[in-house]
C-alpha cells in the first residue's frame, strides 16, 4: 500500500521493490441485478424531479432495486455463482465481499454467502469501504494469494443502496441503485492476462461526514436517547463530493500509473467506480484519456456501491468493448473518505452471463 | 474585457451548453441555467487553469461572470 499519513496528497511513491512475478491473476467474472427496474420517469412520478434533470446532473436513466424482503447476500450468491462458473471452479478456499449493506451489522455477510454456494469451510469475511470495496477487496483477496494464505478468492461486491436511502430524498434516491459483481482470483504471474496490482490504497477519515448514515453504529446506540429517524438514512454532501471525487480518483489513478513506470497512453480502459457519469467525464479529462477509452454502464444501472467496477466490468465484457491483453485502470472512490487505484490486464474468459435474471423486467 | 474574464467565458461554454449570445459580464450563472454540479466543475476548472484556490461556497449561482471575473482577479493579485 502505498499511501500513507506522512506522503502529501498526490505525491507519487518511487517503484516498490522488483516483486517476484507472482500475483494474483484473474479467472472468473459475475454479476448480478435484481429484476425489478426504476426508470426515470417512475421517480418523477414520486418525487419533484424529472428525467431531464436526472440525466443532465448525473448521466442516469434507471437502476435495479431489491425486492421487498431481499438482502445483499441475496445478490452477492447470485453474482458469486456466476462468477464461479466463468471460472470453471467452485474450488475457493476464500470468500470476500466488499458491502456497505451487510444482511445484519453482526456477522458479516460472507460467510453466508460462502455456505450458500456451497463453499464449506471457506475462510470468509467482509471488507467495509463503501464505493471503494471493490478495489480494497482485490487488494485483500490478491494478498491472500500472494502470501500464499489462499490459491483462490472469490471476491464479490454487493450493495443494497434501496435499504439505506430514503425514498422521498430526491437527492440519492435518483443516484442509488441495487447490485453484485464478483470475480475470481488465483496464483499466477504478473505478467499473464488476468494479472492485478500495482495497488494505490488510501483514506481521509476527517471527511468521514462526507458520505454516511449517522444512525445505527456504536456512537449513536451509547447515546442516550431516540436517534433521530432521518439519521437511519444515508446521507452525502453532494458538492463536497463531487470535488473529492474527481481530484482523489484522479490521483490515486496517477500514483498508481507512477508505480507502474507507466504513462496514461498505455491504458486502453480506464473502469472508474460508476458515481456519476460527469464524475467520470471529468477524471478521463484530467488524466489526459480520450473519453472513448472510459469504460461506463452508469446510465442503466445507476451508482451500485462495491458492486460498481464489476459490473462496469461484466457489461464490458458481454457487449465485447473489451479485448483480452488490453491494459485496464482500475480507480474508486468512496465514503471514508476511501480512495484507491489499481491496474488489470484483462483476461480472455470463457464464460460471462448476462448480469440478469432471466424473465424479468428490466428495459432492454 | 480582460484575459481572465475570457478564459472564464472559456471555462463556462466548455462545461456548460450556454448560447453565445446570452453570455455577458452582466449575466449571473443562475441566468445561463447553470446547476450546482455545473458550479462545482467551474470552480475545480478555474483552479486548474488559472491557478486560484476557489472554495465551492464562494461561486455562488447569483453572482455574474464580471463578479466572477473580479473575484478571480482578486485572488491573482495577492
Amino acid at each position: 500500500m502505498s499511501s500513507t499519513p506522512d506522503r502529501p496528497f498526490g505525491t507519487p511513491m518511487p517503484p516498490p521493490p522488483s516483486p517476484s512475478g507472482r500475483a494474483a491473476v484473474l479467472c472468473g467474472l459475475g454479476s448480478w441485478l435484481p429484476p425489478r427496474v426504476v426508470t426515470n420517469e417512475e421517480l418523477s412520478r414520486r418525487l419533484d424531479t424529472s428525467d431531464a434533470w436526472i440525466r443532465t446532473r448525473t448521466g442516469i436513466s434507471r437502476r435495479h432495486i431489491a425486492e421487498p424482503g431481499q438482502a445483499t447476500s441475496d445478490l452477492a450468491v447470485e453474482a458469486g455463482r456466476r462468477a464461479l462458473r466463468s471460472a470453471g471452479t467452485d474450488d475457493v478456499d476464500a470468500v470476500v465481499v466488499a458491502t456497505t449493506t451487510p444482511d445484519r451489522s453482526c456477522p458479516a455477510t460472507a460467510p453466508l454467502v460462502a455456505s450458500r454456494l456451497g463453499l464449506r469451510g471457506a475462510a470468509a469475511f467482509d471488507i467495509s469501504a463503501v464505493c471503494t470495496g471493490f478495489v480494497y477487496g482485490l487488494a485483500s483477496a490478491a494478498s491472500l494469494i500472494t502470501a500464499g494464505v489462499a490459491t483462490r478468492v472469490l471476491l464479490i461486491g454487493a450493495d443494497t443502496y434501496s435499504t439505506i436511502v430514503d425514498p422521498h430524498d430526491r437527492t440519492n434516491a435518483i443516484i442509488f441503485g441495487d447490485g453484485a459483481g464478483a470475480v475470481v482470483l488465483r496464483g499466477g504471474r504478473a505478467d499473464e492476462p488476468g494479472a492485478v496490482g500495482h495497488f494505490d490504497l488510501g483514506s481521509d477519515g476527517t471527511g468521514e461526514e462526507l458520505i454516511m448514515v449517522a444512525a445505527g453504529g456504536s456512537r449513536q446506540r451509547s447515546t442516550p436517547g431516540e436517534a433521530d429517524p432521518q439519521d437511519r438514512y444515508f446521507a452525502m454532501r453532494g458538492k463536497e463530493v463531487f470535488r473529492h471525487a474527481v481530484t482523489r480518483m484522479t490521483a490515486s489513478a496517477q500514483a498508481t500509473l507512477t508505480m507502474a513506470d507507466c504513462k496514461v497512453e498505455d491504458i486502453d480502459r480506464l473502469v472508474p467506480h460508476q458515481a456519476n457519469l460527469r464524475i467520470l467525464r471529468s477524471v478521463a479529462e484530467d488524466l489526459g484519456l480520450p473519453p472513448e477509452r472510459l469504460v461506463t454502464n452508469v446510465e442503466s444501472v445507476g451508482n451500485t456501491g462495491a458492486a460498481s467496477i464489476p459490473l462496469a466490468l461484466a457489461d464490458a465484457a458481454t457487449r465485447h468493448t473489451v479485448q483480452p491483453g488490453e491494459r485496464m485502470l482500475l480507480t474508486a472512490f468512496g465514503g471514508g473518505l476511501t480512495w484507491g487505484s489499481c491496474l488489470l490486464t484483462w483476461p480472455a474468459l470463457s464464460r460471462i452471463d448476462t448480469p440478469h435474471n432471466t424473465g424479468g423486467t428490466q428495459a432492454s | 474585457m480582460s484575459t481572465t474574464y475570457d478564459q472564464l467565458v472559456e471555462i463556462v461554454t466548455k462545461l456548460h451548453d450556454a448560447p453565445q449570445d446570452r453570455i455577458g459580464p452582466d449575466v449571473t450563472f443562475a441566468q445561463l441555467d447553470v446547476d450546482s454540479l455545473t458550479m462545482v466543475e467551474i470552480s475545480m476548472r478555474i483552479e486548474r487553469d488559472l491557478g486560484v484556490p476557489i472554495d465551492d461556497n464562494e461561486l455562488q449561482e447569483d453572482l455574474t461572470l464580471g463578479a466572477t471575473t473580479e473575484l478571480i482577479d482578486s485572488k491573482l493579485a495577492q
